[in-house]
């Protein structure tokens, strides 16, 4: 065996250590860790003699192959405070001495538990069941029987409530069969509850409990189960939130990459803490996970303001901001591809609709525009559109309507109104939801058409060579306006501002005649003006491109948006007009044309035209400029269709907010307001019968029975058969004393609706009145009408018709006996006092429990109230029944706002009072004394 | 290895001398106090509360007790009754409470002969479920005590007739990570380990390590069960992967040599389920780290899931007395501190730096 084979063969001889490897160089070149251990054990042992230098050698360079042999293991004394550095055992004995104090100030309130709270919180868990004896030796056949023979005693009750069947049935099935069983694997872990009950406990062992499950979250994260961790997070969460397992638990779902979890557990942590850095580190991650790189970058800068030196934030900002810039240029090559485009465009010969389009972004970005490039957006427009609908137009007007009708006045419909009430919010819900999903629908339609626009116009902008040259322009001019439109493309408005404004100024110095290319600077730089906000200047900019170069396109356009900023709307229009004269395919003017059309007939009324500057005509070359790429029939008509639906869709929206408004002005009895509403409605859709039966419920309202009936009417006119309107038109007639009128527009209500019981009624109801004025016209006329008192039976069938006409019928008819509620009660007070009836007041105050009187009257109750019931008391209610005043006057004064409404009194109304009290006293009841009245004057005078 | 001054020190904070043979010691939860018990020269049995102040132990309170008392735990009390369960050499078991110690709350005659171990669960916020005590003995069985329940255990895991009934050793609770699941694990001095499920009332998994298991420890006991420590006779120890369990090849594991002599005791860190220290015949602590494999868990031939086992990494090692360290308890509440007591008739505080960094 030469030495050399031996060499390498020497781990598997178990010989002795022959005395040549006690060597340093033998040492130095063996690499065998067995081995070393085995001369570094004969080194030590000293039996070939002690060599402390070479065993010194012999273990650093095994440690340099193995640091953890065991070898190397030394038997350590056990460290003593002297060992370590003064500063080092310092703290760690302070350490000590704090945690002594907390300890004994947390141990103080667990001894100061009561005793019997033990007893109070019993344990729920059962006691298991008794002696159980389990099987000692692996469950073989035989022996299995032996023991389940061996049970001793039968179980408990509590045992068979956690007697789990189907595991005893598995049980047995096993005994049976008898099959290798698969792995057990333990890794997975449903079975533990994520909430932990906590028992009646105090916060002390609360904290301790939470605690303790965070830190068994905190090592099942060590160990990479992030599963488990989560668990163990939530359940100390369960127990008491802290910021520490939230923002552990927010970092276990980024393992696992549940963002929205993550997301929920840093915001959570950041509501409870602003600024903790651990939660903005973690949301930034989550951010940059999530692609919103923006927030992402955000949330780190916070961090680094905080903290400048955390290495994580730096890093992940770095590569956010990376990711940011390539997503940038890729989102503004995507939904601001037009601006870029714009800026880099020397010449005029592109296909016009990209230019339609980009112009038209500016203005309105989240108008979905139209043209075959973004065939897309539209549909998804649309869709927005469609859902919307139904809301504006069709079932959802009647729905509300009625619902409001409902609103508060017929209790007994309680139930079915209330039905209805929810059907309408979650309607609404929907109707937000929808409108959501449109306006984002179209966000992305923008986006994708912008998109599409970048790939049919070609991808101009993604590589910018900074000194490409432009036009006639020296390089370091060019140089300049390119950064400017990169700094554009980018967002940064006034930076390219700055650099158009030096390209400008170095051109004048430069003394270059090109008239093309200062112009594009200028209407470059007035895109940037525009950009922020700044119309004068823009104005002024595109004033002097078009100085330079009449009739060019983009400054007119922008100028004209500068002036529709300023609200110049005329020159606005005339700019807008020239473009059209110049390009007739920018969508943009057209829809502007169109608002402004709109805005100046209301500004100056039908004549609007005379008072607009003149429009220039455009020369002819300017237009066939123009007009190389004329848009096919069919994308006009797109377009066309497609300003027409956005025109609608818009006025949809402010329809149905509207509407919507209109209808809570209704719900809550403000009448005044409500039609105010409809008629704004009624002008952006002069079309919808709804509003005009809203609106004529308004009317009916405020007892202006001939506008009610105008707008029956016209309902009536585009829905010859819309009951609601007959049934309103009945009421204004019956309002306006046209008993004929109204009886016959009643009976065509109950012709198309027999169910209409409220019409039958109101019928009968006319004809008594019908013939009464029949009779009247016939005999004397001086007789007293009929008070019909109308109580209408809830029903669900009439659901169609209103039902709360019954309080506005002119001025003997009283008001709603045996009021219910505030609202009822004031109602009825109202009328009676917009009227002075006195009569139907004291019926009012007769039929209302003394007891319920500041109740109803609640907040509302006003100087006028107050003189009013006292006329009404004196006048009427004194004679019949003084006690029933007494009683009223006793409760009156505690009602709300009583005090402040008694110093405002004014003079009649005092006097009244004193008339009151005076009559009162003047009265003999058993109910009451003088003294009594005497104590209760003083309290209102 | 290659800085000493990141590693954790032990460092000895305390040292008292007794003067009687010191079996166990447990810190009171949520307390600088920590109850020693043991056997007074005399034979009787004594119990010693000591409360950690200005650098010193003080003995707040003795008692001393007809028997000598073997082994103790918190594990199934509450956090404001804080009884100690102890098990003694005539084989009871008693609950004490500490304020009023001359009676006991709960007493039973758990076993004919010593109680070698006890361990208790369902207290002290650890572990869902029924408080529960068990208890090993010499004569050779596993018991289950609810405190709840008198005179009788509610599980009893003893060797059926005709089998030789050996000594058990250690006893540990773990798995109770809900108010159903609970395992006992028993080690005894022919190197049996048996895993008892208490749910299933069987006999979950047996092994056997060839030398006497002196000690077994969950790293939690209310967890799924994730790795078992047993110690042994012979200076070895062994650590079970206890979540992938194969039908024949049972928990994967590591073995350490590490003391020369027995390792009496095996305790994990309260704060980090992956640090434990062992405590060994030549008076000597080990603190060990476990690091897991890369993965947990892998298919065998038959496409059966079989564990793989980590590897255990020596953090700092100590040699503390001649004498055998018997016992060991880290502080539930302040992370690092630990008492510890051998047969040198010496109790000491320890403290342990550096853990967080580990």
């Amino acid at each position: 065996m030469s030495a050399h084979s031996f060499l390498y063969n020497q781990s598997q001889t178990k010989e002795k250590v022959p005395v040549e490897h006690l060597d340093y160089v033998y040492i130095k070149k063996c690499k065998d860790v067995k081995y070393l251990e085995r001369i570094l054990k004969v080194l030590r042992s000293g039996k070939e003699g002690i060599f402390p230098d070479l065993i010194t050698f012999c273990e650093s360079h095994l440690e340099k192959l193995d640091p953890g042999s065991r070898a190397l293991r030394k038997e350590n004394p056990v460290a003593t405070p002297a060992s370590l550095s003064k500063d080092e055992w310092g703290q760690i004995v302070a350490d000590l001495k704090i945690w002594q104090e907390e300890t004994r100030k947390t141990e103080r309130p667990l001894k100061q538990q009561p005793i019997f709270d033990s007893l109070v919180k019993e344990d729920p868990s059962p006691i298991r069941g008794s002696n159980c004896s389990v099987p000692f030796s692996q469950a073989a056949g035989p022996k299995e029987k032996r023991n389940c023979a061996r049970h001793p005693l039968p179980r408990d009750y509590q045992y068979w409530d956690k007697y789990d069947v189907e595991k005893e049935c598995q049980r047995i099935d096993e005994n049976v069969v008898k099959t290798d069983p698969a792995a057990m694997i333990n890794s997975q872990h449903p079975k533990i509850r994520t909430a932990v009950d906590v028992p009646l406990i105090s916060q002390q062992e609360k904290l301790l409990l939470a605690d303790h499950e965070k830190d068994k979250g905190n090592e099942a994260f060590r160990a990479n189960d992030y599963e488990e961790a989560v668990v163990y997070y939530s359940r100390s969460l369960s127990i008491v939130p802290t910021v520490a397992a939230l923002n552990n638990r927010a970092q276990a779902e980024i393992y696992l990459k549940h963002w929205q979890n993550a997301m929920r557990d840093c915001q959570e942590v950041l509501k409870l803490e602003p600024g903790n850095v651990k939660a903005l580190l973690r949301r930034a991650t989550v951010y940059y996970h999530m692609d919103k790189f923006q927030l992402a970058a955000e949330d780190l800068r916070l961090v680094l303001r905080e903290e400048p030196q955390n290495a994580a934030a730096t890093k992940l900002l770095c590569t956010t901001e990376k990711k940011l810039e390539e997503c940038g240029a890729e989102q503004h090559s995507k939904g601001k591809k037009i601006l870029i485009q714009e800026v880099e465009e020397d010449d005029n010969s592109r296909p016009t609709e990209t230019e339609a389009q980009q112009n038209a972004y500016p203005v309105e970005p989240s108008q979905p525009v139209g043209g075959e490039e973004s065939s897309a957006a539209p549909e998804r427009g649309d869709m927005g559109n469609a859902q919307k609908k139904p809301h504006g137009r069709g079932d959802g007007g009647p729905h509300s309507e009625f619902n409001n009708s409902h609103h508060g006045h017929w209790r007994n419909r309680g139930g079915s109104s209330d039905k209805y009430k929810v059907s309408q919010e979650s309607k609404e819900k929907v109707a937000n939801g929808t409108s959501k999903r449109g306006s984002t629908a179209s966000v992305k339609a923008d986006q994708s058409s912008g998109g599409k626009a970048t790939q049919a116009g070609g991808n101009v902008g993604e590589t910018v060579n900074l000194d490409a040259p432009c036009g006639a322009l020296p390089p370091h001019l060019s140089r300049l306006k390119n950064e400017g439109n990169l700094l554009f493309k980018n967002g940064q408005f006034a930076d390219a501002l700055e650099k158009y404004s030096q390209a400008i100024q170095g051109y004048s110095e430069s003394g270059i005649d090109s008239p093309e290319d200062l112009c594009i600077l200028h209407s470059n730089r007035a895109a940037c003006y525009l950009k922020d906000g700044n119309s004068q200047d823009c104005i002024q900019d595109c004033t002097r491109a078009l100085e330079l170069q009449p009739f060019s396109l983009k400054p007119l356009l922008r100028r004209a948006m500068a002036y529709e900023s300023l609200e110049r709307y005329r020159t606005a229009y005339v700019d807008y007009k020239t473009v059209l004269q110049i390009d007739i395919s920018v969508q943009a003017a057209h829809d502007s044309v169109n608002r402004i059309t709109r805005l100046l007939i209301e500004q100056d009324g039908t004549e609007w035209r005379e008072k607009l500057p003149d429009i220039p005509l455009v020369p002819l070359s300017a237009q066939q400029h123009r007009r190389e790429e004329p848009p096919s029939a069919e994308v006009l008509q797109a377009r066309a269709e497609k300003a027409a639906r956005d025109a609608e869709r818009k006025a949809e929206i402010r329809f149905s907010a509207l509407k919507q408004e209109g209808n809570e002005f209704v719900k809550k009895g403000q009448y005044q307001d409500a039609l105010g509403k409809y008629t704004e409605c009624l002008k952006l859709k002069p079309e919808e019968c709804a509003i005009y039966t809203n609106r004529a419920l308004c009317y009916l309202k405020l007892e202006r029975f001939t506008e009610a009936k105008q707008d029956c009417d016209a309902a009536l006119k585009m829905e010859p058969t819309n009951k609601k309107a007959f049934y309103r038109r009945a009421l204004a007639n019956k309002g306006l004393k046209d008993y004929l009128a109204c009886s016959s527009d009643l009976q065509e209500v109950l012709q198309q609706d027999p169910n209409v019981q409220e019409a039958e009624r109101e019928l009968e109801e006319v004809t008594v009145l019908l013939r009464q004025s029949l009779a009247n016209a016939n005999t004397s006329p001086a007789k007293p009408r009929r008070t019909v008192p109308i109580t209408e039976v809830g029903d669900e069938d009439t659901t169609d018709v209103p039902k709360s006409e019954n309080s506005c019928r002119g001025d003997d008819i009283p008001t709603n006996l045996q009021p219910t509620d505030a609202y009822e009660f004031g109602q009825a007070l109202n009328a009676a006092r917009c009227s002075g009836n006195t009569a139907s007041c004291a019926e009012l105050l007769a039929s209302t429990t003394p007891e319920m009187l500041p109740s109803f009257l609640s907040n509302q109750l006003d100087g006028h109230t107050i003189g009013f019931i006292m006329q009404a008391m004196d006048a009427h209610l004194l004679e019949k029944n003084p006690s029933l005043v007494y009683q009223h006057l006793n409760h009156l004064h505690t009602a709300d706002r009583f005090s402040v409404v008694l110093m405002l009194l004014d003079k009649d109304e005092r006097r009244h009072m004193t008339q009151l009290f005076e009559h009162l006293a003047a009265v003999e009841s058993s109910e009451f004394t003088k003294n009594d009245v005497q104590n209760l004057a003083n309290k209102y005078i | 290895m290659s800085s000493p001054l990141a590693k954790p020190q032990i460092i000895a904070h305390i040292q008292k001398g007794l003067n009687y043979t010191v079996f166990d010691n447990k810190w009171i939860p949520c307390s600088a106090k920590f109850v020693c018990l043991g056997n007074f020269p005399r034979g009787t049995g004594v119990m010693q509360i000591y409360e950690v102040q200005h650098g010193e132990a003080q003995l707040i309170k003795e008692v001393e007790k007809p028997k000598p008392i073997k082994c103790g735990t918190f594990g199934a009390t509450s956090l404001q009754q804080r009884h100690i369960a102890t098990g003694d050499f005539e084989g009871n078991l008693n609950i004490w409470n500490l304020e009023m110690p001359e009676v006991p709350v709960y007493a039973v005659k758990a076993h004919k002969e010593i109680v070698n171990s006890i361990d208790g669960v369902g207290g002290l916020g650890i572990g869902d479920g029924a408080p529960e005590i068990v208890t090993g003995s010499r004569d050779g069985t596993v018991k289950v005590w609810d405190p709840r329940q008198k005179d009788s255990p509610v599980a009893n895991m003893e060797p059926t007739e005709g089998e030789t009934k050996r000594d058990c050793w250690t006893v540990a609770f773990g798995h109770a990570f809900n108010d159903q699941d609970r395992c006992v694990c028993a080690g005894y001095d022919n190197g049996d380990i048996k895993l008892f499920d208490l749910r299933n009332m069987s006999l979950r998994w047996e092994t056997n390590i060839k030398n006497g298991v002196c000690a077994v420890e969950f790293d939690r006991k209310d967890i799924n069960m994730n790795k078992l420590v047993a110690t042994s006779l012979e200076g070895k120890f062994h650590v079970f992967d206890m979540r992938t369990q194969h039908h024949t090849k049972g928990f994967a594991s590591v073995s350490e040599k590490a003391h020369k002599s027995t390792i009496w005791q095996v305790k994990h860190l309260p704060q980090n389920r992956e640090i434990f220290m062992t405590a060994g015949g030549a008076g000597n602590l080990h603190l060990w780290k476990y690091e897991y494999p890369a993965q947990r868990s892998k298919k065998d031939s038959d496409g059966v899931d079989v564990g793989v086992a980590g590897s255990v990494n020596l953090l700092q090692n100590v040699t503390l007395s001649t004498q055998p360290i018997a016992s060991l308890d880290w502080s539930p509440d302040k992370q690092g501190l630990c008492v510890c007591s051998g047969f040198d008739q010496t109790v000491r505080v320890l403290i342990v730096t550096k853990l967080n960094m580990v």
